[in-house]
């Protein structure tokens, strides 16, 4: 879909996904590097363990779609370099601290100068300026000033982050709906476009209708774990079952169903099957109407039947039944999902270490321009020539200059 | 209109078909930016959102909650009962009309509705139709329907959400709601630029599961490659230490401190004023950090419970450690980073007056924008699309009232 146009990914380990979203639309992406590489190779997890740049599965989840090119931005001839790739280019995307690109002189300000249609997208923390566009941050203190932690986790403990990072996958997201929005912006004005993208707003966005509940009701959301509040019902959403956990509402709906399962399984005695108008039983506890079952009582149930199960076979009742009962999935269950693995979602990867793996497939599937992996991971500087001497035509010493590694 | 006043998807329409979080989300982009988008709705099937709070005032009714009106601004409402067979052809109309068809229901509703793909192409060779369910449109499991809890079961967000000793707290609320309307916005305006530049429209089968799963990347590669598998871990990291949200003075009040490197360690333990951490060999290194963490935060914890949490963020920032306030929606509203980012415009409501919404998360630089106008009310606009948009007559109209295709 983006075939026509030029990325320069300058991202970190902040802004990666940005680059790749973009280059899975189809986009020409040439992720710059410093001469060492991104700070991103050195981020766990590494292909056996083993921490080097070219093991990172962090990388190599991030990267795919790009071609990789090292560039010395501290010397002149790293930024020449750069100032004639963004003529060539339609986006750049990066995620220096406020002001360093400015510093560098390869800044919004010049780089417009050498190409008057470029979108420059920046990826900081908290934006370009304001009273914490400084503050160090991370995934851990930006889910929690984005407020996504005060509505999370257990309330009996500290507020908690999802433990697998995902305040960089957000604003990254979010950069590239700044950068398509940005380039229609271009289009119309003809001027060159800067985005300025906060990771912190980015994440607050998670909050769904939690964001702005003290300014419109006059209070917060309080964190409830494992267990929905259902106006002033306390419902557990989670239940062990035989390996593992499954999420289930025991609704109504459910119990319709349920219930014979229960009945048929010696859970409960038949009498529950006409014991209670089901299909209007959460109704009946909203508006506190008699109830011959309460609450705890269908949930102790329902948890005893299903801790006899296992995920799998409760998936599968469920959708030959018509209720939803949704495994805790792990990435072995993932993996596994015959769904997935019909639908072809999964390819395989070659890894550094000659072996190949699944790896994770295409984001959704447009029929007129297919979405596909084209390029996995570059190793550091591995189309220096091709960008740098076929592409800009630089001459070998100059390239070799502009890239910072010798050679 | 000078170049400059038009806005970046200016002339660009879309028939929103699609509700709750995901379509809404991803539309409420382009609408705010400019698009034409007509939010179809029914009364025989309001959204499930009207009946979830925050209300304004604590008063409960359809048009007074912000988990609907902060998602669908600067949209059009229409409403169509797709049940009449007057309303699948007011429906046909729409689609004939719109560049961009969107829907999110169980796969082949809307077959059964007579209004599918095939039906689209038929009326609108160039339509960009896209299709969005938790599963996707094929395999074995595309007809799992469930809530947003469910979804981040299925995709692997519930089990490394909370603490280890304890049953998986899941993210809140609706986890895959959030990760996939940005990517699923980036797609349809890739494929607004495609059918601009080409008019070649398509079909996108974009399954949530799918989209969702690109943000466990590095954790999934870690289990294909290297039979490694990452589950939850309360706030702690599994790669740097001390982390954690840290018990302040105050009721539930918490402050996260994250350290990652050498010197943020060398920052904290100054923060800490306690320089027997600092010659601790124990606590030297990252991996012996990682070991002794308990103690560690015994250290922490006990410094910061006399202080609030806005104070120890200050301090810890003072030293270049990154901390972050766990924040509520009340201090969100009062964060003066976000305030500095106007990211709580007011709109003047028509149920509920002027309150607070969501601002851009993302800001483009010499561009005042914001959500253009509050959400329409349930088939605000009907007059406005049917007559102006469709160009049917009064008594085509009328017609369409009196057969229930407008309810």
């Amino acid at each position: 879909m983006l075939s026509p146009y030029t990325v320069l990914d300058l991202t970190d380990d902040k802004g990666e996904f940005a680059g790749m979203l973009l280059g899975d639309l189809g986009a020409d992406v040439i992720k710059i590097e410093p001469p060492e590489g991104s700070n991103s190779r050195k981020m766990e997890p590494f292909l056996d363990g083993a921490p080097d740049s070219e093991r990172s599965l962090r990388y190599f989840a991030f990267n795919r779609n790009k071609r990789g090119v090292t560039l010395d931005l501290n010397s002149d001839d790293g930024k020449l370099a750069l100032r004639s790739l963004a003529e060539k280019a339609d986006f750049i995307i990066e995620s220096a601290p406020p002001g360093e690109m400015d510093r560098l002189g390869v800044g919004f300000d010049v780089l417009r100068q050498v190409n008057p249609r470029i979108v420059h997208v920046a990826i900081t923390p908290f934006g370009q300026d304001g009273p914490y566009a400084n503050f160090a941050a991370n995934d851990l203190t930006l889910a929690a000033m984005s407020g996504q932690m005060s509505v999370q986790g257990d309330p009996n403990r500290p507020p908690v982050r999802i433990t697998v990072p995902q305040v960089w996958l957000h604003a990254s997201a979010e950069a590239v709906v700044g950068a398509l929005t940005a380039h229609a912006r271009m289009l119309a004005t003809g001027e060159a476009q800067f985005v300025d993208v906060s990771a912190q707003t980015a994440m607050f966005w998670s909050m769904l209708h939690a964001r702005l509940a003290h300014p419109i009701q006059g209070s917060n959301f309080n964190r409830g774990g494992s267990v929905l509040q259902l106006g002033t019902l306390s419902v557990p959403v989670v239940y062990e079952c035989a390996d593992g956990h499954i999420v289930a509402l025991p609704s109504g709906a459910t119990m319709v169903k349920m219930v014979h399962w229960l009945v048929a399984d010696g859970v409960v005695p038949e009498e529950w099957i006409e014991g209670e108008d089901w299909p209007i039983y959460e109704r009946n506890l909203f508006q506190e109407n008699a109830v011959r079952y309460p609450m705890e009582e269908v949930v102790d149930a329902v948890s005893r039947y299903i801790k006899r199960r296992t995920k799998a076979e409760l998936l599968e009742l469920g959708l030959r039944e018509g209720v939803t009962l949704a495994p805790v999935s792990t990435a072995e269950d993932l993996v596994r999902f015959r769904h997935l693995e019909e639908r072809g979602y999964w390819l395989t990867a070659p890894l550094p270490n000659g072996s190949e793996v699944r790896a994770l497939g295409v984001l959704a599937r447009p029929t007129a321009t297919p979405m596909s992996v084209r390029l996995w991971a570059p190793a550091l500087g591995q189309h220096n020539q091709e960008v740098l001497g076929d592409m800009l035509g630089l001459s070998p010493a100059s390239a070799a200059a502009a890239s910072g590694r010798k050679g | 209109m000078a170049s400059s006043d038009k806005l970046p998807f200016d002339g660009v329409k879309i028939a929103d078909f699609s509700w709750v979080w995901v379509g809404p989300t991803s539309t409420k982009y382009l609408a705010d930016h400019g698009a034409t988008v007509v939010r179809v709705e029914s009364l025989s099937r309001p959204d499930i959102l009207y009946s979830l709070g925050p209300f304004k005032d604590r008063e409960a009714g359809p048009t007074r909650t912000h988990a609907f009106s902060d998602f669908n601004t600067s949209k059009l409402g229409l409403t169509l009962n797709l049940k009449t067979p007057e309303a699948t052809e007011i429906a046909k109309r729409l689609i004939s009309w719109t560049d961009v068809y969107v829907e999110s229901f169980t796969p082949g509703t809307m077959a059964g509705l007579g209004i599918d793909y095939e039906v689209a192409r038929k009326v609108n060779p160039s339509i960009i139709m896209v299709s969005t369910c938790l599963m996707g449109q094929s395999g074995p499991a595309s007809a799992f329907a469930g809530y947003g809890f469910h979804a981040g079961a299925v995709a692997g967000f519930y089990d490394i959400t909370g603490w280890p000793d304890l049953a998986p707290d899941g993210p809140w609320v609706a986890y895959t709601d959030v990760v996939t309307p940005r990517i699923l916005s980036a797609i349809i305006m890739a494929a607004v630029d495609h059918k601009r530049r080409t008019g070649q429209g398509q079909y996108i089968d974009a399954s949530q599961l799918e989209m969702g799963l690109q943000f466990l990347a590095p954790q999934i590669l870690d289990y294909t490659a290297n039979d490694h598998l990452t589950t939850r871990n309360g706030n702690r990291s599994n790669f740097a230490a001390p982390q954690g949200a840290y018990s302040c003075a105050g009721d539930d009040q918490w402050c996260a401190i994250a350290v990652e490197s050498d010197e943020e360690w060398a920052g904290l333990v100054k923060v800490l004023g306690n320089p027997g951490l600092a010659t601790d060999g124990r606590f030297a290194t990252n991996s012996g950090r990682l070991q002794n963490h308990d103690e560690i935060d015994a250290q922490i914890s006990q410094w910061t419970a006399a202080k609030t949490p806005q104070e120890v963020m200050r301090l810890c920032q003072a030293e270049g450690v990154p901390a972050g306030v766990v924040q509520r929606s009340s201090d969100l509203f009062e964060d003066p980073q976000l305030a500095h980012r106007r990211m709580f415009p007011q709109l003047d409501d028509p149920q509920v007056g002027p309150v607070p919404h969501t601002g851009h998360l993302f800001d483009i630089r010499g561009y005042d924008h914001g959500p253009r106008s509050p959400s329409p009310l349930i088939g605000q606009h009907n007059e406005q699309i049917l007559k102006e948009f469709l160009g049917m007559t009064d008594d085509e109209i009328t017609e369409a009232v009196i057969a229930g295709a407008l309810e």
